[in-house]
């Protein structure tokens, strides 16, 4: 009977487990349905906006920059990496994912100083796994609704980049493509360049395809720019410094809301679907076990009429 | 080279894309004054300031937008905008729009001793309650017509 007890107990505590795994995933269903929505809203502006400012990067390359913020910088001493990644865990392989992603990625091109700058809890193993130097921590709020939320990071991003501490910034977000495929990329959003490796340049939450090449921008540029021949420059109202430092800082806050939305979107349909499989699992347990308990209930029920019968025999004879 | 005499143009937000459609000109509020957009006008980049942008469509008839800041991308024969917040004429509620821009002023009148942060953001509102009543009201004057 002790065995029978034991199980018993076991699928007990597997049914509780399932109930809160039930719970965690309709919680984490509302919220995707939330952030995906929102995600969807701001894409469209997002993603011309980057353009928009890589064809203004790409006509520039004529001798002179037209601003800070555009320049290459001939050398890359140090570099940093926004990473976004989640408060809380129990959300499948979303943070090791992205995390991965980023160390793979600065080991790819030859291990240059780097510094994270991280956005939710989970993002610190790069510290305490990787050991890279972590510089600042911002925390992350589950619905992120308005741009001014990102505004000091990007303000922080905008400052050290042009003090010279980093000559290149990136950020590491999760794509959301759609509720069942999500990929890590890593961006550069500073300084802004057309010539980024493919790898690095993304138009956010596009096709895959246009995420990694530079096609979609060329395409805009030989349709729009060029005729007969000739290429266009740009005019600039009132002039290249006054619009440029209006927009540019506004667009690396805007691509930093868009990555941050991108992954919320992706970590929320990622817990969702973890927690789905949680519950299955359980489900499939708790059948086994019953089956489990119900045979050693059987055989104990067994042996007892086996000893009562051969108790009763053992008498008539 | 596509027809010579439209203009591709795209107006969107950070909430929705507010207009995408073929026209054939357009005047927009830049910060340096009001520039009308002809077909086969040369690239340029300008800031938009809090206004009344209004374009015309390939069958001539008017469509009013208001917009409250942005950028704006000329292409050739293509434009594409980017605004803070953009509404179509025909959505504001001209009576709602009205009072919005009197809070907008009355808080303002309230505030003027308060920090200029606070005062630049209350001036930004006030400019774009303004330019809703605005198209509300060019919007009702067309249709008057």
């Amino acid at each position: 009977m002790a065995k029978a007890k034991e199980i018993q107990r076991r699928i007990k505590s597997v049914n509780n487990t399932k109930k809160i795994t039930k719970a965690m995933e309709m919680v984490a269903a509302v919220k995707m349905r939330k952030s995906v929505e929102a995600v969807l809203k701001t894409r469209t502006y997002a993603n011309l906006a980057w353009v928009t400012i890589l064809n203004i990067a790409g006509s520039s390359e004529l001798g002179k920059n037209l601003h800070p913020l555009l320049n290459i910088r001939p050398e890359t001493k140090k570099i940093a990496i926004v990473l976004i990644s989640s408060n809380r865990g129990l959300c499948g392989s979303f943070n090791s994912n992205i995390i991965n992603k980023a160390v793979s990625s600065i080991k790819k091109h030859g291990d240059i100083e780097t510094d994270f700058i991280v956005i939710g809890k989970k993002g610190l193993a790069v510290n305490s796994r990787y050991k890279y130097n972590v510089s600042a921590e911002f925390s992350k709020v589950d619905y992120v609704s308005e741009v001014k939320e990102v505004t000091p990071i990007a303000r922080l991003l905008i400052d050290d980049f042009l003090s010279g501490k980093y000559d290149k910034i990136f950020v590491a977000y999760t794509d959301f493509v759609s509720a069942v495929k999500q990929i890590s990329r890593v961006k550069q959003i500073l300084p802004i360049d057309i010539q980024t490796e493919d790898e690095y340049l993304g138009v956010v939450g596009k096709s895959e395809k246009i995420g990694t090449d530079k096609t979609y921008i060329a395409e805009k540029e030989n349709k729009y720019l060029r005729s007969n021949g000739q290429k266009y420059i740009f005019k600039y109202e009132p002039s290249s410094e006054e619009v440029l430092n209006q927009m540019i800082p506004r667009l690396i806050e805007l691509q930093l809301f868009q990555a941050l939305l991108e992954s919320n979107a992706s970590e929320h349909s990622i817990r969702m679907a973890a927690m789905h499989q949680a519950t299955e699992a359980a489900n499939d347990l708790v059948k086994e076990l019953t089956l489990f308990y119900n045979k050693a209930r059987q055989a104990v029920i067994t042996s007892e009429i086996a000893e009562i019968s051969a108790g009763s025999n053992a008498l008539k004879s | 080279m596509p027809d010579q005499k439209r203009i591709k143009f795209e107006i969107a937000t950070p909430e929705r894309v507010v207009l995408k459609e073929e026209i054939a000109q357009v005047t927009v509020p830049t910060v340096e004054g009001e520039i009308t957009i002809l077909p086969k006008h040369s690239p340029l980049v300008s800031v938009l300031k809090p206004g009344v942008l209004e374009l015309k469509k390939m069958d001539g008839s008017i469509e009013i937008i208001s917009v409250s800041g942005g950028f704006v991308e000329v292409l050739l024969n293509k434009i594409i905008i980017l605004a803070d917040t953009a509404e179509r004429a025909e959505e504001i509620d001209m009576e709602r729009a009205e009072e919005a821009r009197k809070r907008a002023e009355e808080s303002l009148k309230n505030l003027r001793s308060i920090d200029s942060v606070e005062f630049a953001n209350l001036s930004a509102m006030l400019e774009k309650e303004l330019a809703r009543t605005r198209s509300a009201k060019k919007w009702r004057s067309l249709k008057g017509e």
